[in-house]
Formats: structure tokens, sequence, C-alpha cells
């Protein structure tokens, strides 16, 4: 098993690797921006996987409430946390190439603002499952990202409902709107090399969450020992 | 700032953040590790 992991891990590296060879090099510079429309391969592909995690989160979140299995309960806190740290990469290489083509940093449209606010939910999430305590933790958790769920088309759908400041979408955008097929290649790529990092880090942060979790019980039932005697 | 420092600072970002993660993400890992085995002798 742990050389499966291993194996996992080399391929994960030459993806990488391999992207950004894809979104420095081969991919064409872009006529009017120039070379900082190259932050769009790594800008999207983030977004993208953050948006996939949140999604086995929403469905770990209904397999919980359902089910109540330990298991999915992990594997909605490791997706969370690992959806908020693209979501993170999302919202900082955005004004960074806003900065030089826009000539600001951040505005309040649609697209940049329920970005945040699904950034928002999550972090809350989080604090949730953290500082929380009790037995329902889990469950109002799970609930809540449940209804958090709900941003997330609002995200996608928000250039394609109004009017925003943040370009045209690159799929489904109608006419005038896509990309050039060997722009396509760079953002494919990367996002098969983002989504694979993505599944490396839940997969280790999954099984953090089964470890404290045992080691929480093994505390509770030295405690128990200790006050029986 | 120019096109070219935005996009290293862009590439330089995310590397960073990912790369801070897991570093954090392995630091816990070792610490529960360490828990456990504290856990495993008092036991």
């Amino acid at each position: 098993m742990k050389s499966v992991i291993w194996i996992f891990v080399f391929i994960t590296v030459a993806l990488l690797g391999f992207g950004l060879y894809q979104a420095l090099v081969v991919a064409p510079t872009e006529q009017t921006m120039g070379d900082v429309q190259r932050i769009f391969y790594y800008h999207v592909p983030s977004a993208w996987t953050a948006f996939l995690l949140f999604f086995v989160n929403f469905i770990a979140s209904i397999v919980y409430l359902w089910k109540r299995s330990a298991g999915s309960d992990a594997i909605a806190v490791a997706s969370a946390e690992v959806g908020v740290v693209f979501c993170t990469v999302v919202l900082v290489t955005g004004p960074i190439w806003a900065r030089p083509v826009w000539g600001i940093w951040w505005t309040w449209d649609a697209r940049l603002t329920t970005t945040l606010v699904l950034w928002l939910i999550y972090v809350s999430y989080l604090v949730l499952r953290r500082f929380a305590a009790g037995s329902q933790t889990q469950v109002l958790s799970a609930a809540l990202a449940i209804f958090g769920f709900v941003d997330v088309p609002i995200v996608f759908m928000a250039i394609r409902w109004f009017r925003t400041q943040h370009p045209s979408p690159v799929i489904g955008g109608g006419e005038g709107s896509g990309l050039d097929p060997t722009m396509w290649h760079a953002v494919l790529w990367n996002w098969l090399a983002f989504s694979c990092l993505a599944l490396l880090l839940v997969m280790v942060r999954y099984r953090l969450q089964r470890m404290e979790e045992t080691v929480e019980a093994a505390h509770a039932q030295l405690a128990l020992q200790g006050g029986s005697r | 700032m120019s096109g070219a420092v935005a996009l290293k600072a862009a590439y330089i970002v995310t590397w960073v953040i990912q790369l801070g993660y897991l570093g954090y993400l392995l630091g816990r890992y070792r610490k529960v590790r360490e828990e456990m085995k504290d856990l495993k002798r008092s036991s």
C-alpha cells in the first residue's frame, strides 16, 4: 500500500512539473495581456479543484447525516479544509492578475464577491469544527456544509447571470468566448495535476482526522479509568 | 506592478500556499503520531 502511495506522489509531482511547463512554455502568449494572462493556468484549475472539493464535502455531509459514520465526517472535514486552500489560491492569484490588467486589486462585482462569500462559508465551517464543543458539532457542521454548497453554483453562474468586470466564461459563454485549443492543454493538465495534489492532501488530512479521533477517544478512556479509581 | 512580476508573484504565492499547507499537515501528523506512541507507552 505504501509503495502505491509513493507512486501516486511521484505521478503528482511529475504532473505538476508538466503543468508548469505547459503554462509557461507551451501555451502561446495572449495578444492583449501578454505573459500576465498565464496566471489563468493556475487561477482557473485552482477554482475548479476547489469546487470539486466542496462538492465532495457536500456529498460526505449528506452521507454523514444519513448514516452517522465517522468516515464520511472525516472526508467532509478533509475536503473542506483542502478546498479552502485552493479557494485561497483563487482569491490571491485573481487580484495579482487584476492589478496590471484592470489597474485595481479588487472590485465588488458578482463573481469576486460570491467567491469571497464562498471562502468565508467554508472558513466558518472549519472554525465551527475547530472550536465548537459537544456531540452535535458534526451534525451542525454537516448542515452548514449542505446549505453552504448552494453558493458554488452561484459562483459558477455569476458571470453568466450578471454583467461583471470578471472576464467572460471559457465554457458555455456563448459566441466569441472560449479558448484557443493550445491554451486548453495548459488548463487541463494543470487541473489534472491540482486534482491529484488535492487528492493527496485530502488523504493525508483524512488520516490525520482519524488519528486525532483515536487519540481523543484514548484520552477520554484514560480519564474515565482515572476517575473510576 | 508589471505583467512579468505579477506572473512570478502569482505562481510563487500558489506554491507557498500549497507547500505551506502540506508542511502544516505533516507537522500535525508527526505530533499526533508522537501522542499515540505516548498513549501506548502509558497504557
